[in-house]
């Protein structure tokens, strides 16, 4: 950094002699004097020269006896906090110098704010003689929203002078260590007006931000990862911030907000297919990615075949997802953390926002109990698209018949305690239920429901705890008199967490224990009606734990270099009551090769798996605008989804890691670059990453997944790995805003037991099913006015691949297709363009109400995009692929919202 | 100015205008080489007396008509024994190839196929042991009421589900398949069928097979019927095979025996027991390739078609290109055969059943998969 200095006036001279008077031992007696009477003193005693502006140090005096000490140390801790520094021209001569540098900037931040209109608090910790020498100053704090009063998290704290900087923690915490003296501090959150703080610190001191939020925002960016302003910033490669008013203005597919397809145009992010279930993330697959809402692990996270995410974008009020670099803190899924947080209600007054769209509506209503101390939130979605479905026009005429219904609602209690801790509940349910072409409907629900508990010990130490319960089951109702039936499948587990963060210096150490007990109940199948011929089936209850301890040090060290290290160490046993089948050795494990039947007491250890997952996230500042990020993962993987058909349903069972069943073992890599352009008008960032998976399940050629008692006979494992290189480029600020992101990537998997059925084409590596190697999406967002903003995405990813039958051939007295080895061909490329018009209402700060139209034209040019590819029977009993688009042709729609 | 005024319902129906098209079903096409490019090599052999025998043709469209797929003539086919044996196969219909008796099955013996075709190109079986197989110590049947839907109402589709019991087999690792064959006896009147023909109406028509024909008559009565031989499409014994192989993976070895395995179902009505129903029952060994062959084929057999469909997996086979990359799909299988078999009696129902209504039809052709020969277990 370039030091200058503008100010050497010498207006005053004392004469000294002798040598080295900086090293003069002092008596004491210059304890209470002010500054220039000492020096006046020494000079005539030791015939030195002072060179010094009086107004400068006219107001600094020796607080305490420095007898013994020599007079450098002396004026060393006497200017320290100050901006007066010292030198010894010749052993005789000291001037005393102004370092213009920290007040220039700090001058220069404060005009810049003012000029921004931006809002300046000044607090003053202590006084100059106060600062201890060698010591920083430790700022701690929280940062709340002014009208929720809920902790922000990720907010990001910068001392714009020294460029040294922090985020809070999960309670909206932060702690801070900087140079005693004069600081300007810039508090920032996506959407919040910046908050600017003239800071006078000469002691370790409290200083708790309230912001507020925008009422008007022109210059963000419609859907990315905040990569040039925030992204350089936060410490974690792969980690994105998503708000939700960026969601609301991206163009959604029947005007409906949606966290999971907002994320799907994020690099390295993508999906299988038209409003398939879930998204796949570098390389993995859905049930790689943990979604946690307000800490409970969401088993399914889909509406209506994936059309939309369970979650209702009117009761979230931030999403953290992490693609690489996890932190210490999740587990359990090996390729992704998507953490939903959900909103507290308004502590001041009640409030509320209301959307009608074509196929949903859903109202959110909050507001206080108790004034300031209690809130209340609740929201609710539900569908009346019964009659879209009934207008699919398609030849083939069972789908006509499906119908579909969804709603899912949220609760939250939220109390603020006097010390600043908060309680808060918060209940979850959603519903399902769908009937696609035939008798069978399928419904599936989650109902959660969770307490959570804030508490700072003091501002270095604080911490949260949550208990709670999450239950995600399904149901296949059919209706046919003859085979009527109804199979369920259902997973409870119940959740117990601690977290704690401790903060000192430039240390922010992260430590807690997970417990969660998973009970699964796999399937049982129940006749339906008095003549049904269906029999009953019912698999055993399957129990686990899974229990984990985790430790983390994120240690910056100013804004050059950020290194974050972490360890988890989870240990997951399944146990009994169960019964195990012991297969012969060397054979296939088929009904005919079992040996003998292990049978395990309720309680009773069945398998117990242990691993060490040690985490890195390291961030190096190559230059001011530029950053160099590494991240490092191991990540166990105890439960896995089972799915055999081309797009994932409803009914996919998890399984959890037993006795036959090792957990995934996922080890990624990733390093990328991140540059600013233009005072971070243009942002640009490559990443590339490596990821390698142990363990990974794939079924046998033929497998039957539902309701299998003995599932080891048709599951396998093998080995995966997957690569990829992400680049994203993004315009920041101007009337036009957005990004282009391109990822090649590819993911592979390799089964090869010891004979043809354990092994998956003859042992020879594959492409996964959602190996998609080209991946482009492109956003925008033009303002037309203030009010009026034009945005719009392209997405494009080649089609993912698949197993098809290529000819047939006659076989004794029957016909059969001959298909091709797994996942050898692909469906055609996805691409598809939305365009949407938003309109949102006047900006007053005072209103009553305030509406947003979204006018949007999804799938812009009516690209037939296939959701799935299925088989129908030929006249010969040959099955002959179809495919099914779900949306295949142009889709307007309409949605308006309403918050008052 | 009068403010102009919308109602609600006119901008629902506004709005739902929107709503043009949907959700398609297609037909997709992949870029794959022609069916017809791929040969198919299918036979087998036994440890029966022979002749063993072996087809070949060439693959099918996905929608072709089975019926038509395409023999692979004058083929060269040499059935090679761990002996040190050899036989070259005979063609004696188009793509049919059958042995002569020079190498009879034998259990715990080796055997190979070579086809070369016309066009050059060799492919190989690989080899396959002959293992032995277990007896089927009983074959049983349990009525089972049951109903099936169809577009125009519910209707009683009873059954008579078979069940074998089984030796597994003298080897450790054994695998086996049932394969079912079920006959019947019907008779039919094809002397009685008419055409409807002016100036006559109705036509007496009797198809040559029944021994009649149709001389004279006064006017409109369509002729007299005079017997000129013997009927031979009068009575007849139709076929009943299974939809899948059956395979002995998915069940239970207790003491060695195979119990209760349920090879087929038997439609109760009143031409499956016109007099008495044949089951019969072969027990077949199999090598680990040819299970694993015959697993896939009754996946596919197996799978429901559903927008859920799990893709299904390549049939691979035994019999591989040696001089090309030809695609070849196939199996020459080896196998040790036990039969059983019983009949099953109209008594045994446990409600009488109406007699079978005159059909004046030939019997070969109203019931598929028939023949006028008496099986050789009929009495």
């Amino acid at each position: 950094m370039r030091l200058v200095f503008v100010c050497f006036l010498l207006c005053s001279a004392v004469t000294v002699s002798g040598q080295g008077i900086l090293n003069l031992k002092l008596d004491g007696t210059e304890k209470g004097k002010t500054l220039p009477a000492v020096l006046s003193e020494i000079a005539k005693q030791n015939n030195a020269k002072f060179y010094f502006l009086p107004e400068w140090i006219d107001s600094v005096a020796f607080q305490q006896s420095y007898e013994g000490q020599s007079l450098g140390d002396a004026l060393q801790n006497v200017f320290l906090g100050t901006d007066l520094n010292f030198l010894a021209m010749y052993p005789q001569a000291v001037v005393i110098i102004k370092d213009p540098r920290q007040e220039l900037m700090r001058k220069d931040a404060i005009e810049t704010s003012l000029r921004q209109k931006k809002v300046i608090e000044r607090h003053v910790l202590g006084e100059p003689g106060l600062a201890k020498r060698g010591q920083p100053v430790v700022i701690t704090g929280q940062v709340i929203d002014a009208k929720t009063k809920e902790p922000m998290r990720g907010t990001n704290i910068m001392v714009s002078d020294s460029k040294e900087g922090t985020t809070t923690n999960e309670t909206g915490h932060y702690t801070l260590s900087i140079t005693p003296g004069a600081h300007v501090l810039n508090i920032t959150f996506i959407d919040y007006e910046e908050k600017v703080i003239d800071l006078l610190a000469y002691v370790n001191g409290e200083i708790n931000v309230v912001m507020e939020e925008k009422a008007v925002i022109l210059d963000e960016v419609v859907v990315q990862s905040k990569t040039s302003a925030q992204e350089l910033t936060t410490s974690r490669i792969g980690q994105i911030q998503l708000t939700m008013r960026d969601l609301k203005r991206a163009p959604a597919m029947l005007g409906e907000a949606d966290v999971i397809k907002q994320l799907q145009v994020l690099p390295g992010v993508t999906t299988v297919g038209e409003a398939a279930s879930g998204f796949n993330v570098r390389g993995g697959s859905v049930d790689q990615n943990l979604i946690l809402y307000d800490g409970l692990p969401v088993f399914n996270g889909s509406h209506v075949f994936g059309f939309f995410s369970a979650f209702n974008s009117e009761a979230i009020r931030d999403v953290s997802f992490y693609r690489g670099g996890i932190p210490a803190e999740y587990g359990g899924r090996a390729s992704s953390v998507l953490d939903i947080k959900s909103k507290d209600g308004d502590f001041q007054k009640w409030n509320g926002n209301a959307g009608i769209g074509m196929i949903t509506s859903n109202v959110m209503v909050n507001g206080p109990l108790t004034k300031g101390t209690t809130s209340m939130a609740v929201s609710l979605r539900s569908t009346y698209s019964n009659w879209l479905v009934h207008s699919i026009n398609t030849n083939y005429a069972d789908l006509r018949k499906s119908s579909v219904f969804f709603y899912d609602g949220t609760i939250k209690l939220t109390h603020l305690f006097k010390d600043h801790s908060r309680l808060s509940f918060t209940g979850y349910s959603s519903k399902d239920a769908f009937r696609l072409m035939g008798d069978s409907t399928y419904q599936w629900d989650n109902l959660q429901g969770s307490v959570r508990y804030d508490h700072t010990f003091s501002p270095k130490l604080t911490s949260e705890f949550i208990a709670g319960i999450s239950s995600y089951g399904y149901q296949v109702v059919n209706k046919d008199p003859l085979t009527a039936s109804q199979l369920s499948y259902r997973i409870t587990s119940s959740v117990i967490k601690a977290g704690f963060d401790y903060q000192e210096g430039y240390h922010k150490i992260n430590f807690g224990w997970q417990l969660t007990h998973y009970a699964f109940s796999p399937g049982t199948l129940k006749p339906d009606a008095p003549g049904s011929n269906a029999r009953p089936i019912s698999m055993d209850k399957q129990y686990s734990i899974e229990n984990a301890f985790y430790v983390s040090d994120a240690w910056s060290l100013k804004d050059r270099m950020f290194v974050e290290a972490g360890l988890r160490i989870p240990v997951f046993i399944s146990f009994g009551a169960a019964s195990v089948n012991v297969y012969k050795d060397n054979l296939p494990r088929e009904i005919t090769t079992v040996t003998d039947t292990l049978h395990f007491k309720s309680g009773q250890p069945i398998k117990t798996y242990a691993g060490l997952e040690p985490r890195l996230s390291f961030r190096w500042a190559a230059s001011p605008t530029s950053s160099i990020k590494l991240g490092y993962s191991r990540v166990y993987q105890f439960l896995q989804l089972v799915t055999n058909t081309t797009a994932v349903t409803p009914i996919d069972i998890w399984q959890p890691s037993g006795y036959y069943f090792k957990p995934q073992r996922a080890d990624q890599i990733a390093l990328g670059y991140f540059k600013d352009f233009r005072q971070k008008q243009y942002g640009a960032s490559v990443e590339g990453f490596y990821k390698k998976i142990d363990n990974i399940l794939d079924f046998k050629d033929g497998a039957q997944l539902i309701l299998n008692k003995h599932l080891e006979t048709d599951l396998l494992q093998g080995k995966g790995y997957s690569y990829g290189v992400e680049t994203f480029v993004s315009k920041n600020s101007g009337r036009l805003t957005g990004s282009i992101n391109y990822t090649y990537s590819r993911s592979f998997r390799l089964i090869a037991g010891p004979t043809s059925s354990e092994s998956v084409n003859g042992g020879k590596e594959y492409p996964a099913s959602f190996d998609q190697p080209h991946i482009l999406n492109v956003s925008w967002k033009y303002n037309l006015s203030r009010r009026h903003f034009l945005t719009g995405n392209f997405t494009y990813h080649t089609g993912r691949p698949v197993t098809i039958p290529l000819s047939a051939f006659p076989l004794e007295n029957t016909t059969v297709a001959y298909f091709s080895s797994r996942n050898q061909y692909r469906i055609p490329d996805y691409h598809r363009l939305d365009l949407a018009l938003v309109i949102e209402g006047n900006h007053r700060r005072q209103k009553r109400a305030e509406g947003t139209w979204v006018i949007s034209v999804y799938n812009v040019y009516g690209r037939v995009n296939p959701y799935t590819v299925f088989f129908k029977s030929s006249g010969t009993g040959v099955p002959v692929p179809y495919q099914l688009a779900i949306i295949g042709t142009i889709f307007p729609s309409v949605s308006y919202n309403v918050k008052f | 100015m009068k403010p102009m005024l919308v109602s609600l319902g006119e901008r629902v129906r506004w709005s739902m205008t929107f709503i043009l098209v949907m959700a398609c079903v297609d037909r997709i096409d992949f870029n794959a080489a022609p069916a017809q490019l791929q040969t198919v090599v299918e036979g087998m052999i036994t440890d029966g007396p022979g002749p063993y025998i072996v087809h070949v043709s060439m693959g099918l469209s996905l929608d072709a008509d089975a019926s038509v797929h395409t023999p692979v003539q004058n083929a060269k086919l040499k059935l090679f024994s761990d002996e040190g044996l050899t036989e070259d196969l005979k063609e004696v219909s188009p793509g049919e190839y059958t042995t002569g008796g020079i190498i009879k099955g034998q259990a715990g013996r080796t055997y190979y196929l070579r086809v070369e075709t016309p066009d050059g190109k060799v492919f190989e079986s690989e080899p396959e042991l002959l293992r032995p197989v277990g007896a089927i110590e009983k074959i049983k049947f349990e009525y089972e009421a049951k109903q099936v839907k169809q577009p125009y109402g519910i209707f009683a589709a009873d059954v008579f589900n078979i069940f074998v019991d089984a030796d597994a087999g003298p080897g450790e690792d054994n695998y086996v398949r049932w394969l079912y064959k079920g006959t019947y006896k019907v008779v039919t009147n094809p002397e009685l069928h008419m055409r409807r023909q002016q100036p006559y109406a109705p036509f007496k028509d009797p198809p040559a097979c029944s021994g009649y024909n149709v001389m004279g008559g006064s006017p409109g009565s369509g002729g007299d019927l005079e017997k000129n031989g013997e009927c031979t499409c009068c009575t007849c014994y139709p076929n009943y095979f299974e939809t899948m192989p059956q395979l002995s993976d998915g069940q239970l070895v207790s003491g060695n025996k195979y119990k209760n395995v349920k090879v087929a179902e038997v439609p109760i009505n009143n031409a499956t027991f016109s007099y008495k129903y044949l089951v019969e029952v072969e027990q077949m060994s199999l090598t680990r390739k040819s299970f694993e062959f015959f697993n896939l084929v009754r996946a596919q057999k197996k799978g429901a078609t559903n927008i859920f469909q799990p893709p299904l997996g390549e049939i691979k086979g035994n019999i591989s290109a040696m001089n090309s990359n030809d695609p070849v799909i196939g199996i020459f299988w080896a196998t040790s055969i036990t039969k059983e078999s019983i009949f099953i009696y109209p008594s045994d129902i446990p409600y009488p059943l109406p007699p079978l209504p005159i059909i004046a039809e030939s019997c070969l052709s109203y019931y598929p998969n028939s023949t006028n020969k008496k099986p050789d277990l009929w009495p």
